[in-house]
């Protein structure tokens, strides 16, 4: 190598271009914005968990103070036992049923799919509500219990199934579709039998899969408040013990305490679902040739009649709802009437919580999907920048980790201190939007990311080659792009802001009652038919958002994307 | 079934036909102004320890056709990418038409750039497309159309205009995509891979086009890839790179024909590698047999070295003279590769094996076959000799 003048040997630094300062500054309040909504919440709720009445500093005294009462020990038992039997059952159902619609060539295939997808469009109080009219005290199928109360685990753990199966199912049914054919073909050709294929090729292929669905389900359930509130009666859990302790005792200190324990197997699950995932995308090679399921008689209505079982359940518990809710009186008299429907004789706020929850979900929608696509994009495509670039993307998956109602503390922590400037959006409109926004912002971001990984990374230099500026480009072709998916994400933040009771429970005023929050209170003043029929209406809302969100993709894909047909 | 073959795997002859031609071009074609267009010094780019671009120098001229060739990482788009400011250079500076460009911003550089996935908008007509760049420079839009029918014209898709990108051809996508990064009229044009996504055919035709398009243009044009074939037919120079370095610059027949290192002659075109011991300035001494060499290699007796000859310059000797290099060598297996045979020679009294190339002509005439003895020669001019062992540059 020859020697070099010391002045060429000089680092060189890029000087910034108008985009990048626009797009740093962008990252920055990306940044912020999860600080606010995430970040400065939990570090509130953590900070009081160590803190006496007075705000003092105390140690662990309040954590031995958790396991030294003992309903609250009992509780984490039961909390933990709830959350594994469903856990089990959940996965165990989710499997065969998406088993049934990734690799059998059952009939109905469409049909099922909508169906599995039921719960999700309801509050997790819906189900209990449809328990409790099944196999409750007066309920027409009680005998089916010999004896045993539906009030109690029994109860909970049906519910908490009910309302985690399709998430459960998801994740499952992504594991199956990742599938090489090949791998088949070869065991086959070596005359292995179907239990060995199955146990040597299935299995192992999705295991990664049905790990991260354990999880997701375990934590989803053991932070569940809907179902437990509705049906648990004296069977405690660690998430209404929260409630108890915040919204009766004002217990705020062991409240955070308790949201401390539950956040624990959270972030415990993030972690390992973080790895399973990582592994179970890495085990498709590009050259995978799909596996397409062969027709095979016994089999697929063998798996036909499992499903129509499990699809029955759910339809089952939405009828029985939606019937107890247009009846004059379930079971006695079945005559249609829209007399639960007149919200406004109930307590729980009215039609106005019903309004308000279409507001809110309005105002989620739209202003997360501008926050959260935005953000993703910033986070893409902003060159170098890499430290905060990777802190902020950090701050976009920590949501995963944060149970809804350990984040619906934190918030009343941090915003009702009478020291915080933003003390005034406490029981307005506003830290119900930003809360549930910072509540579901992961899956959201990652739905955004994975659109924007999928589009010609070229197309920023291409236009900074054209000296067009950035904000053009992502309006005029990312976001064009990328509509189905920024319309993806906003379908899922209004479904979610709709149905969503655990982090809200906290914070909504007498103003801002919300649809989810009535469901609740009425159903706890004893009025469980219109907490029925309010829960219908947020199901019936959601499923409308729901299908026309198909209907504008379908058409939009048809029309507007004119360039995606060849 | 022939003709097939004969695309892949007798590139060199076509290879050099071509070479010659773009070579008698470029004589009639290049008074070559004094002060380079674009001029890189010192460049050296790190990651880690790991040096993607270490120390190269490079000067390219108003109006010539540079392409960058090397094996994958061999740092030729990290070069191009550093010349773009897509990803700026650890050290050293970057100057194009005088201005000092090292650490300018994309937006802040003069340049157009093509690349292997076309990345064109695809919610956007071919015309919104090649016009991105007009709309947001402020022209009238009349300026605008005017200007977008003259491009598509030169890429001969003017009747697209209406089209989007997913309804054209990949052949046709890419020369939109050419007319794109053509619209701002730059100085300097970038091209990464831009054919690597095509099918063989349709490269072949676009290799062409481009070329004259850019002739007629006349703009400075960089391009990246790791094919010979389209470095050498498109190309008034080749720099070969390997390891970060810089292994050669020269023109495609100099590249080809006289390759400065091992690696380059590995790189480019087949060729045979022989371990042999230098006996005089002019003589080296190959498994048992004694050759003549041309160019002196500046090396000691005795001194280990490759002895390098390509395939298709073994010849059949023609006469009874006694000739320097001149063998008797018996044809092994003879593999029919479409317009010519392949085979491998063992040297008489020798341990030297050789792969050489003859013409259908050849074997007719001469009645080649496997096992037969047949006088060759390996003309001193063509043997290349380096140092051994290979230098790892």
């Amino acid at each position: 190598m020859t020697a070099v003048a010391p002045t060429a040997l000089a680092p060189v630094r890029q000087k910034l271009s108008a985009d990048e300062v626009l797009m740093r500054i962008g990252v920055v309040l990306v940044g912020c914005f999860l600080l606010l909504a995430v970040v400065l919440p939990i570090w509130a709720l953590l900070k009081k968990a160590f803190e006496d009445k007075s705000g003092n500093f105390v140690g662990l005294a309040n954590i031995e103070q958790f396991f030294a009462t003992p309903s609250l020990a009992t509780s984490a038992m039961n909390s933990v036992f709830i959350a594994l039997v469903s856990t089990v059952l959940c996965v165990g159902l989710a499997f065969v049923y998406a088993y049934g619609l990734m690799r059998t060539c059952l009939p109905g295939r469409g049909f099922f799919r909508i169906v599995s997808q039921i719960p999700l469009l309801a509050p997790s109080l819906l189900p209990a509500i449809s328990l409790v009219y099944l196999f409750g005290n007066q309920g027409f199928a009680t005998w089916l219990l010999f004896g045993h109360s539906i009030y109690g685990p029994i109860g909970i753990v049906i519910g908490e199934v009910f309302w985690t199966f399709p998430h459960a199912l998801i994740i499952v049914t992504t594991a199956l579709a990742i599938a090489d054919a090949r791998h088949f073909e070869a065991a086959q050709s070596l005359k292995a039998s179907e239990w060995r294929i199955f146990m040597t090729v299935t299995l192992p292929g999705i295991r990664y899969g049905l790990i991260s669905a354990t999880f997701v389900v375990f934590v989803l359930v053991i932070t569940d408040f809907g179902v437990p509130k509705v049906i648990g009666e004296q069977y405690n859990v660690l998430a209404t013990d929260i409630y108890k302790q915040v919204i009766g005792q004002q217990n705020f200190q062991m409240g955070a305490v308790v949201g401390l324990v539950l956040l624990t197997p959270a972030v415990i699950a993030f972690f390992i679902d973080r790895i399973a995932q990582r592994r179970q995308t890495a085990l498709l090679s590009a050259r995978a040739v799909p596996l397409i399921p062969k027709p095979n008689k016994t089999v697929d209505w063998a798996f036909f009649a499992i499903c129509s079982v499990i699809a029955a359940m759910i339809i089952i518990v939405l009828a029985v709802a939606f019937i107890a809710s247009i009846a004059k009186f379930w079971p006695y008299d079945l005559t249609p009437s829209l007399k639960n429907y007149n919200f406004d004789m109930m307590d729980g706020g009215g039609w106005e919580s019903y309004r308000n929850s279409l507001t809110m979900s309005a105002l989620t929608a739209v202003i997360g999907t501008a926050v959260i696509f935005t953000g993703a994009y910033l986070l893409e495509k902003t060159t170098r920048f890499s430290a905060p670039r990777s802190i902020v993307r950090f701050l976009t998956l920590l949501p995963l980790a944060v149970p809804g109602l350990v984040l619906g503390l934190g918030f009343i922590f941090f915003f009702n201190d009478k020291d915080n400037p933003l003390n005034f959006i406490y029981g307005t409109m506003a830290i119900l939007v930003l809360c549930t926004i910072g509540h579901f912002y992961s899956v959201a971001h990652l739905t955004a990311t994975t659109a924007l990984k999928q589009i010609d990374p070229e197309f920023e230099t291409v236009s900074s080659s054209l000296k067009v500026p950035i904000y053009k480009t992502f309006l005029f072709v990312t976001l064009p792009v990328c509509l189905p998916a920024v319309l993806e994400i906003a379908m899922y933040l209004f479904v979610n802001a709709m149905t969503t009771v655990s982090a809200v429970v906290f914070l909504y005023s007498p103003k801002t009652t919300l649809a989810s929050i009535a469901v609740l209170n009425m159903d706890d003043a004893g009025d469980v038919a219109p907490a029925a029929a309010m829960a219908i209406m947020i199901f019936m809302t959601s499923a409308v958002v729901r299908i026309l969100y198909t209907i504008a993709t379908g058409s939009f894909l048809r029309r507007a994307q004119a360039w995606r047909r060849r | 079934m022939a003709v097939r073959i004969s695309a892949t795997r007798t590139f060199s002859s076509t290879c050099r036909a071509e070479v010659a031609l773009s070579r008698a071009k470029a004589e009639e074609a290049k008074p070559r102004p004094q002060q380079p267009y674009l001029s890189i010094r010192n460049l050296t780019k790190r990651f880690e320890k790991f040096a993607a671009l270490d120390n190269v120098d490079l000067d390219i001229a108003e109006g010539e056709f540079v392409s960058i060739l090397g094996p994958s990482g061999c740092g030729k788009t990290t070069l191009l990418r550093a010349v773009a400011g897509l990803d700026v250079q650890t050290s050293g500076t970057v100057h194009q038409a005088g201005r000092d460009i090292s650490n300018l911003p994309v937006s802040g550089r003069d340049f157009g750039i093509v690349f292997q996935s076309y990345a064109l908008f695809p919610n956007l007509t071919i015309a919104a497309n090649v016009g991105y760049g007009l709309t947001s420079a402020g022209y009238k839009r009349q300026e605008i159309e005017k200007r977008v029918t003259e491009l598509l014209n030169l890429v001969g898709l003017a009747d697209q205009a209406k089209k989007y990108p997913a309804q054209l051809s990949g052949g046709q996508q890419q020369r939109v995509a050419l007319a794109r990064a053509l619209a701002l009229s730059p100085g300097l044009l970038l091209l990464d891979e831009p054919l690597s996504a095509l099918d063989a055919r349709v490269r072949a035709r676009l290799r062409g086009e481009i070329r004259d398009l850019q002739r007629r243009l006349g703009i400075t044009t960089i391009m990246v890839t790791h094919d010979q074939e389209e470095a050498l037919t498109m190309s008034d120079r080749v720099v070969v790179m390997s390891k970060g370095r810089i292994e050669q610059i020269g023109t495609p027949d100099e590249i080809y024909g006289r390759p400065a290192s091992a690696f380059v002659a590995d790189f480019v075109g087949r060729m045979n590698f022989i371990p042999g011991n230098l006996l005089s300035d002019s003589m080296v001494e190959v498994k048992g047999a004694k050759l003549d060499f041309a160019e002196p290699v500046g090396l000691g007796r005795g001194s280990a070295v490759t002895v390098c000859i390509r395939p298709e310059d073994v010849v059949l000797h023609r006469g009874n003279g006694s000739d320097p290099n001149r063998l008797d060598a018996q044809i092994g297996v003879m593999e029919f590769v479409g317009n010519h045979f392949s085979t491998v020679l063992h040297a008489e009294n020798t341990n030297l094996n050789i792969s050489a190339d003859f013409s259908m002509n050849d074997v007719r005439e001469f009645g080649l076959a496997s096992g037969k003895t047949v006088p060759i020669r390996l003309p001193p001019d063509r043997l290349r000799v380096f140092p051994n062992p290979p230098s790892e540059a």
